[in-house]
């Protein structure tokens, strides 16, 4: 009898044990994905905001533009827009440049956008952002930067070239901006914060979650001298991974803080015939150092522009109707 | 020294006794090899995957179309263990692979599954006891049938209040059992529901339903990458799971749930009429 007993007994503490160790194995502690990350208060937005506008920028207006509205918007932009057109009479000025007429904007941002082989979805993507950003009131201008060499695609490199050009012409505040990502709420103010800004905190493809908490890539907002300061992204990540997670060594050597909005704002969709991207967290403890930082970014950037701005990419678009050379301003590049 | 060793036959409902005699059954081994044979071959595509799952749901169709009596082997409940156990390893390697499961999702659903676990656990561990020593103790042979004692072919053996046998849980759902039965069937369900919709949503393109809850919208492109394709072919094999045990819970509720609180109900009516 007390045999049984000591052999239930066991019974019990062997199936306890296998119950927890199960569960520590398969709880992955290592997760961290999460739908709530820490965030800046919709009410703090807008003191958080670096004001300033382009060097070179003069508004006709008397006013200025408010944003406390646009912050509070609940409302979301329909994706159906990218099979769209402009709207008529949309003022966009050559090179894809707009500032609102009615009142004077308080921020400028430069829109980077690397590309490569994607006309249909480049052309959704500038009707698409033109659009929304019609309802944000910031004087914008969207430069993208195409790759036509044949090496494999270096967003990074891509980026930087496109920063030096808006940074040459006096903007404040650079986007870094995946061509497949569309933000959906014109709550999502596309102006620097003091802090570099995470904005694609919640993309559709990835369940609305933030995969880890480090991750800076896809749609990002940060001031031209923070990035100057960092001596921009590494150029050389050629291929699809690792170029945001060395973007944030960068920054963490530098003391600079990433920050957010909550992320009902914050959400993106990422279209859907794009391959996933893999997200590899093993890589952001790869081969980052200062040295590195400090020999290569924005002081050893080296490319050249093969024909005329502008020009071959009407040419190359011509089939896709509602593009002209206003809708942005069209940079080809060969990277060395 | 006493012997203090536990085997794996200890802790299987089962007990020792009625297996040890059985040499490797090659019905219980099957399945493990078929099963995710056919989910690997259902990666390729999409035409491939759907031809599969028609002819295992043909399958399972054609087994229930048999007499009861011929569909007395360990198969059955070997396939519906190794659908779970391939299910829930694609879900803990591969789906929660991507870093778009967050800690309390994989929480809960690894509590509904512990839930259903248990409760199909007892169910069978009941029967057992009930079989062996109950007050339902089958007899060998009765010349007379009582009202309320059957013969079930499968287990051979002559019970008292037996509701069905299950194949697929290779266990006879009795009186007492029946509670567990039905809560693991109940279990089971929500735990199917919540794995395929984390599942899908991770490797489809999803869209917010209500609130916090996504549904898939378009998986269009799974098929590229060697890890989508075997979440998704799982997430869809789930999908047939649990339009069976809906099938299974809708029987419940027309049959035997009436049949299981009738006594209750006819001990409430004698009641009132006093």
């Amino acid at each position: 009898m007390a045999f049984k007993m000591r052999h239930a007994y066991k019974k019990k503490i062997l199936y306890c044990g296998v119950v927890v160790i199960t569960l520590m194995i398969l709880l992955h502690p290592d997760m961290n994905a999460r739908r709530s990350y820490e965030y800046i208060e919709k009410d703090n937005i807008v003191k958080n905001l670096h004001e300033e506008t382009a060097a070179n920028f003069t508004s006709t207006a008397i006013v200025d533009c408010d944003y406390y509205d646009i912050i509070h918007d609940e409302t979301s932009l329909s994706i159906s827009i990218v099979g769209g057109d402009l709207i008529e009479g949309h003022k966009i000025k050559e090179g894809g440049e707009y500032a609102p007429s009615d009142c004077k904007p308080k921020y400028s941002t430069a829109i980077i956008v690397p590309y490569r082989d994607r006309a249909e979805e480049l052309r959704g993507f500038l009707v698409y952002m033109h659009t929304y950003f019609h309802r944000q009131h910031i004087h914008y201008r969207i430069y993208v930067v195409e790759q036509v060499d044949s090496r494999p695609y270096n967003r990074a490199k891509l980026l930087n070239i496109g920063a030096v050009a808006a940074m040459k012409a006096g903007y404040p505040c650079l986007v870094l901006h995946d061509v497949d990502l569309l933000p959906l709420r014109p709550a999502n103010l596309y102006a620097c914060t003091e802090q570099p800004r995470h904005m694609s905190s919640s993309i559709n493809k990835f369940r609305f979650v933030l995969p880890y908490l480090n991750l800076f890539g896809g749609a990002i907002a940060i001031v031209s001298k923070q990035f100057k300061q960092i001596n921009g992204m590494s150029n050389e990540y050629f291929g699809w991974e690792g170029e945001d997670d060395d973007l944030y060594s960068r920054l963490e050597a530098n003391d600079l803080k990433l920050c957010r909005f909550e992320p009902e704002i914050s959400r993106y969709h990422l279209a859907s015939h794009t391959p996933v991207k893999k997200l590899d967290m093993g890589k952001k403890a790869g081969s980052f150092t200062k040295e590195k930082m400090a020999a290569d970014g924005l002081s050893s950037l080296q490319y050249t522009e093969p024909g005329t701005r502008h020009l071959r990419y009407i040419q190359g678009l011509k089939s896709y109707k509602g593009l002209t050379n206003q809708d942005s301003n069209f940079c080809k590049v060969s990277l060395r | 020294m006493v012997n203090t060793t536990l085997t794996i036959q200890d802790i299987l409902p089962y007990g020792s006794g009625r297996s040890s005699g059985k040499k490797f059954d090659m019905d219980a081994i099957l399945p493990y090899l078929i099963l995710p044979g056919l989910l690997l071959i259902a990666t390729i595509s999409r035409p491939v995957t759907i031809t599969i799952m028609v002819i295992i749901g043909m399958g399972a169709l054609y087994v229930h179309s048999r007499p009861r009596q011929k569909n007395r082997s360990s198969f059955f409940f070997s396939w519906t263990m190794s659908s779970g156990i391939s299910m829930f390893l694609v879900f803990e390697g591969g789906v929660l692979g991507f870093f778009e499961i967050t800690q309390l999702e994989n929480f809960i659903f690894l509590l509904l599954l512990s839930c259903t676990c248990y409760f199909f656990y007892k169910m069978k561990a009941v029967a057992d006891f009930e079989l062996a020593t109950g007050s339902s103790k089958g007899k060998e042979y009765s010349p007379v049938l009582t009202s309320d004692s059957h013969y079930c072919q499968i287990c051979q053996i002559e019970v008292n209040e037996r509701f069905f046998h299950s194949i697929w849980w290779d266990c006879c759902v009795l009186r007492p059992n029946y509670i567990y039965f039905l809560a693991g069937q109940v279990f089971a369900f929500a735990t199917l529901f919540f794995g395929t919709n984390l599942g899908l949503t991770t490797v489809c393109q999803p869209y917010i339903f209500y609130g916090v809850i996504l549904m898939p919208q378009d998986c269009d492109d799974v098929y590229y990458e060697f890890n989508l394709a075997i979440c998704f072919v799982c997430c869809v094999y789930g999908l047939g799971y649990l339009l069976v045990i809906t099938l299974v819970l809708i029987r419940q509720l027309l049959v035997y749930i009436p049949k299981y609180s009738e006594p209750q109900w006819r001990k409430l009516v004698n009641v009132l009429n006093v």
